[in-house]
């Protein structure tokens, strides 16, 4: 199930209605179930593996705050992050790495047909893998207490907002929650509902429409031109962030209305003015989690070397990154590259402030554009590499781009006016939440402004929302 | 070492690794409120900690520290 299947219709205000009349000490129970036949209903045989990483984080975390000596701890702290680290690697790198043995026999003409892997990703595995051993490593940091009652472990590791893509939440926010959840708070219900209907829009309109027309170009790329092919590879940054912008809202909003906060996962990132401000606004649970997990203790056992040790732990760091959305070159190309620009931006730091100083350029309106303009030209060069089927494509798109033009590809012109009209809305309430906060529609003093803003929201959804549209993109992550 | 020294030496660090001469330490200052201390220049920052005071951090104390204050709890202990 997902949230823009029409069973989540059904099942979410069903949910709430027996979640809130529940008495509250078995409420974390009913989230429990919920979430066990929300994950079953995509597949249940996937379940068992979801029920197999709880346990054995269960069982691993009571031993590490058992144990007393220091070796032991650590024993317990790898043998579960190598156990429920295998599935993840199981399903995601298997049969990639059984096609690369294939075709490197056949690079040295080592021909007889060997069968090829295919495996389903279980949906969700990267994301409560994380969770799960993040929660592992915080038990073993002592930041956190083993949690006694593996009701509560298996609910934070199968909460079904955060399953299938996040946001990737850390058991330090979450488990007090469950452990004591919250009387029906009318505030948090509206907001909740109010995010989820922003995450519907920002994905049935903004990003299936713009996914249209980026896969009629990313799909045919012979066929393009480097104008329109160009514009595409402009459009699919948009894409992204509102694809997962999107969807982590309906996540953030489903556990509002729950009385449950969780964290925000996108913070307007179009308007950073550097990669570094851009890697805090852009799938912050993600970064978060890999700064903490990943990057710290590498920059830790680098920090001899100075600026150079943060630079390779940096490029370690979204190697991994880039890994973890897939098994392909193409993204660890595009891994390389985010650690490309962030170690140069760690670089030349210092002489910057101090020439940002010196102009007192931070206030300057051409600078910060500038910033912006240039921040997401790197991005986006970066996300052709995400979003090319492989390498080759990707250096395709690069060639066209520098050395064809012509005429714009419009493709359906309703499909093509109605994704650039939807974009500049949302891009028009990021700007005016960014820079001018005291211009409010959505949550204006005066009721019929709000009335007015919901409303034409709801329309724009049932009139020009893609309802037969394709999957999140982090599903397949 | 006395605390008003370590607190003295330690803002010396502070104003080498961020570049800004006006700043000022208190327990409460978090990464927050200083221009520029994020996860990259921190690593910056530990670093001339441990040469200037010729100590060594473990990864725990790292995640210990959420606030000045705490960072220099934990240099002091390990003196």
């Amino acid at each position: 199930m997902v949230f823009t299947s029409f069973n989540f219709l059904i099942f979410f205000p069903l949910l709430v209605a027996v979640y809130y009349i529940a008495p509250i000490k078995s409420r974390w129970l009913v989230l429990l179930l919920f979430s066990y036949f929300f994950y079953i209903n995509i597949k249940p045989v996937f379940s068992l593996l979801l029920g197999g990483v709880t346990l054995s984080t269960y069982v691993f975390t009571r031993l590490i705050d058992n144990t007393t000596n220091e070796s032991g701890k650590k024993a317990y702290l790898i043998i579960n992050i190598i156990l429920i680290l295998l599935p993840l690697f199981f399903f995601k790198y298997f049969g990639q790495i059984n096609n690369s043995i294939i075709s490197l026999l056949e690079s040295v003409h080592l021909r007889w047909p060997l069968p090829e892997i295919k495996l389903i990703l279980p949906i969700g595995i990267s994301f409560y893998t994380f969770m799960a051993i993040g929660y592992t490593i915080d038990v073993y940091r002592e930041e956190i207490e083993a949690e006694k009652n593996l009701g509560i472990v298996a609910l934070f590791i199968s909460f079904f907002p955060l399953i299938l893509s996040g946001p990737i939440e850390r058991a330090k926010n979450m488990l007090p929650q469950f452990n004591l959840l919250k009387k029906l708070d009318y505030e948090m219900v509206v907001q909740g509902l109010k995010w989820m209907l922003w995450g519907y829009f920002m994905k049935l309109v903004v990003a299936d429409r713009i996914g249209i027309y980026v896969e009629a170009i990313y799909d045919n790329l012979q066929f393009h031109n480097g104008t329109s092919i160009l514009f595409a590879s402009i459009l699919y940054p948009f894409q992204v962030y509102s694809d997962l912008g999107g969807y982590s809202l309906l996540a953030i909003g489903t556990a509002k209305v729950l009385g449950i906060n969780v964290i925000q996962n996108f913070n307007r990132p179009f308007f950073s003015t550097t990669m570094s401000e851009f890697w805090r606004r852009w799938h912050i649970s993600l970064i978060s989690w890999l700064t903490d997990y990943v990057y710290t203790p590498l920059s830790f056992t680098f920090r001899k070397y100075g600026v150079w040790g943060i630079v390779i732990a940096l490029l370690i760091t979204f190697m991994i990154s880039g890994i973890w959305h897939g098994a392909a070159l193409t993204f660890v190309v595009w891994g390389f590259m985010q650690g490309i620009f962030l170690s140069i931006e760690a670089l030349l730091k210092n002489r910057r402030t101090v020439f940002e100083k010196k102009y007192n350029l931070n206030n300057k309106i051409f600078y910060i554009s500038f910033g912006i303009l240039l921040t997401f030209i790197l991005f986006a060069s970066s996300q052709i590499f995400g979003r090319a089927n492989n390498l080759n494509d990707a250096f395709l798109v690069y060639r066209k781009i520098f050395t064809t033009s012509g005429p714009l590809f419009i493709g359906n012109p309703s499909v093509f006016i109605f994704s650039l009209l939807s974009l500049s809305l949302l891009l028009a309430k990021d700007f005016t939440d960014e820079f001018i906060p005291g211009f409010l529609l959505f949550d204006s003093k005066n009721k019929i402004i709000r009335v007015i803003a919901y409303s034409s929201i709801i329309i724009l959804i049932l009139l020009i929302g893609v309802f037969d549209g394709g999957q999140f993109i982090y599903f397949k992550f | 070492m006395e605390r008003t020294e370590l607190v003295t030496k330690l803002t010396a660090v502070f104003r080498k690794v961020f570049n800004n001469d006006s700043l000022v330490l208190t327990d409460e200052l978090t990464a927050n409120d200083v221009d520029n201390w994020d996860s990259l220049s921190h690593m910056l920052l530990i670093t001339e900690i441990e040469n200037t005071f010729s100590i060594k951090f473990k990864l725990k104390d790292l995640n210990k520290m959420r606030k000045v204050g705490d960072m220099i709890d934990i240099i002091m202990s390990k003196f």
